[in-house]
């Protein structure tokens, strides 16, 4: 199976330009948010980290919502699936420009927020914590794009994006539950416990898990429909 | 004689539709129109061509390529524009003939300027902002400047008003003086393909019912009316497509006109009183109510 490398370029490029002023405003949020977790204040810490995750959350319902469900609501599906691609570069494509989309925002907020902790008054005990948190999001992310790509139905899809990303409450206490976690995160130590260890490993196994799978079985399919 | 695209004995299953056993083919620089009602199977027969679905028995041959495997070396030869297709709302329409501009090398940038000009739309305006018919010229504009060998054209004239209809139609008719590009458009405005077709397919309940060249399909049905007692048998001649009564007056449909057959009609107590060729249209609706091959 050869890959249409020129045109699965230009297809990235294409979501890119359509969705770049978006991104723009997602980085702009987060940026806004780091700023708010490292003035050092015990509310601008609050509301930073409240902004910082719902600037996550929707970085990741926004690229993969655009890319691929608007795609084929506003049957714009139908004119990309008229140029010379396969219904694997198709996927490549969309998976490429879908990480991408996803992945800039969430480096710099990834970037950000590590040195945020690291070079202000704030614990450092916190970037374990907050690694954890955001390998949940790249799982939640990974999982509805997964869904997205093989589920032709909004309301699954739909569930799929807000079920994942509303659990991330019952992972902020569940962390908060753990020993071996939360006694850490107050010490100005960064601490890699076991089970920290263990969470952060599965959640970047089975993120991967999911879009390798999700590659593989549509990597199979000779024709769109 | 070289095909375009060769259907042979194509079938494609879904749980309340079936194409069943279609074999067609289009000579190279031919124009062939898909008549059929919603729902024929004329959208499944396209995304065929098109290599978006796979035929679940026969086999599909498109500018030398065997669908749906060939479906990236054909598709950079063939442009397709259908009545679901939408171009992003977002984007202008200069965007969009930028990308396939990159896409495809064989674009032809003083040809869409042409197209732009005479289909009076506006490269900088957004999309979102285009009407219906604007939006179709697009998408033909997008479709034509690439010079493809192979057009296939899913309702093209669906829903536009006379004036862009005969714009699209006059930008269609220019496609066709180039004799090595090949054409097949569907539509159920039997009008518009007797306008531009050179042969013609009707396509019903996922059958092909007929398929011919527009002359030979106009020269071989005609409409008689006759006087007499009674029809005598004639409604069951092989020929007679359909037969209605109206007191003593008798109108026949033919499908297959010979000279003798006023002779015939005579002989069977029948005096033909007139006899016309007929329009696409009523040779549409007789065969799709008669139900049968043409």
């Amino acid at each position: 199976m050869s890959l249409n490398v020129p045109i699965i370029r230009l297809l990235v490029a294409k979501d890119w330009q359509l969705f770049q002023k978006q991104l723009a405003a997602h980085v702009l949020g987060g940026i806004l948010a780091l700023c708010l977790l490292g003035h050092g204040k015990p509310w601008s810490f609050y509301f930073g980290a409240l902004l910082l995750l719902v600037v996550m959350v929707s970085a990741a319902c926004f690229s993969i919502s655009t890319a691929l469900l608007v795609e084929r609501k506003e049957q714009t599906l139908a004119f990309v699936m008229s140029l010379p691609v396969s219904p694997f570069d198709y996927m490549v494509a969309k998976l490429a420009g879908n990480l991408l989309t996803f992945a800039v925002p969430f480096g710099v907020m990834v970037l950000g927020t590590v040195g945020v902790i690291l070079f202000t008054p704030l614990p450092d005990g916190l970037f374990v914590y907050s690694l954890l948190l955001f390998g949940y999001i790249l799982l939640a992310y990974s999982v509805s794009l997964a869904v997205a790509m093989s589920v032709q139905s909004e309301g699954w899809n739909t569930f799929a994006m807000i079920g994942s990303m509303v659990l991330i409450n019952p992972v902020i206490m569940g962390l908060g539950q753990i020993e071996a976690i939360s006694s850490t995160v107050r010490e100005d130590a960064i601490v890699w416990s076991g089970p920290a260890l263990l969470i952060l490993s599965s959640e970047i196994l089975l993120s991967l898990s999911a879009i390798a799978i999700t590659a593989w079985v549509h990597g199979r399919k000779p024709v769109f429909h | 004689m070289t095909a375009a695209f060769t259907l042979s004995g194509i079938a494609k299953r879904y749980p309340h539709f079936t194409l069943q056993d279609v074999s067609l083919q289009l000579p190279e620089g031919q124009i062939m129109g898909l008549v059929g009602v919603n729902g024929a199977g004329k959208t499944t027969l396209l995304r065929l061509l098109t290599g978006l679905v796979r035929a679940d028995a026969g086999a599909v041959e498109v500018l030398g390529q065997c669908m749906p495997e060939g479906q990236v070396a054909a598709k950079r030869e063939i442009g397709f524009a259908s009545e679901d297709m939408r171009l992003y709302r977002g984007q202008s329409l200069h965007w969009h003939m930028e990308l396939i501009r990159r896409i495809y090398p064989g674009w032809d940038a003083a040809y869409a300027a042409e197209l732009v000009r005479r289909f009076d739309l506006r490269p900088q305006q957004i999309v979102a902002g285009f009407s219906h018919g604007q939006r179709v010229k697009a998408l033909l504009l997008l479709c034509l400047a690439r010079r493809p060998r192979l057009l296939l054209l899913d309702e093209p004239t669906t829903g536009l008003d006379p004036v862009a209809r005969l714009e699209v139609l006059e930008a269609l008719a220019d496609v066709l003086r180039d004799e090595r590009r090949s054409v097949l458009f569907s539509s159920h405005n039997t009008q518009d393909i007797e306008q531009l077709a050179d042969s013609i397919s009707f396509l019903h309940q996922g059958r092909l019912l007929a398929s011919a060249d527009k002359e030979a399909f106009l020269d071989r049905w005609r409409r008689v009316v006759c006087q007499g007692a009674g029809m005598n048998g004639v409604a069951a001649w092989p020929e007679i497509a359909s037969a209605r009564a109206n007191g003593s007056l008798f109108e026949l449909k033919v499908r297959h006109w010979e000279a003798d057959l006023p002779a015939r009609l005579n002989a069977a107590g029948l005096a033909v009183q007139r006899v016309d060729p007929m329009a696409l249209e009523d040779i549409f609706v007789t065969t799709v109510r008669a139900g049968e091959p043409a």
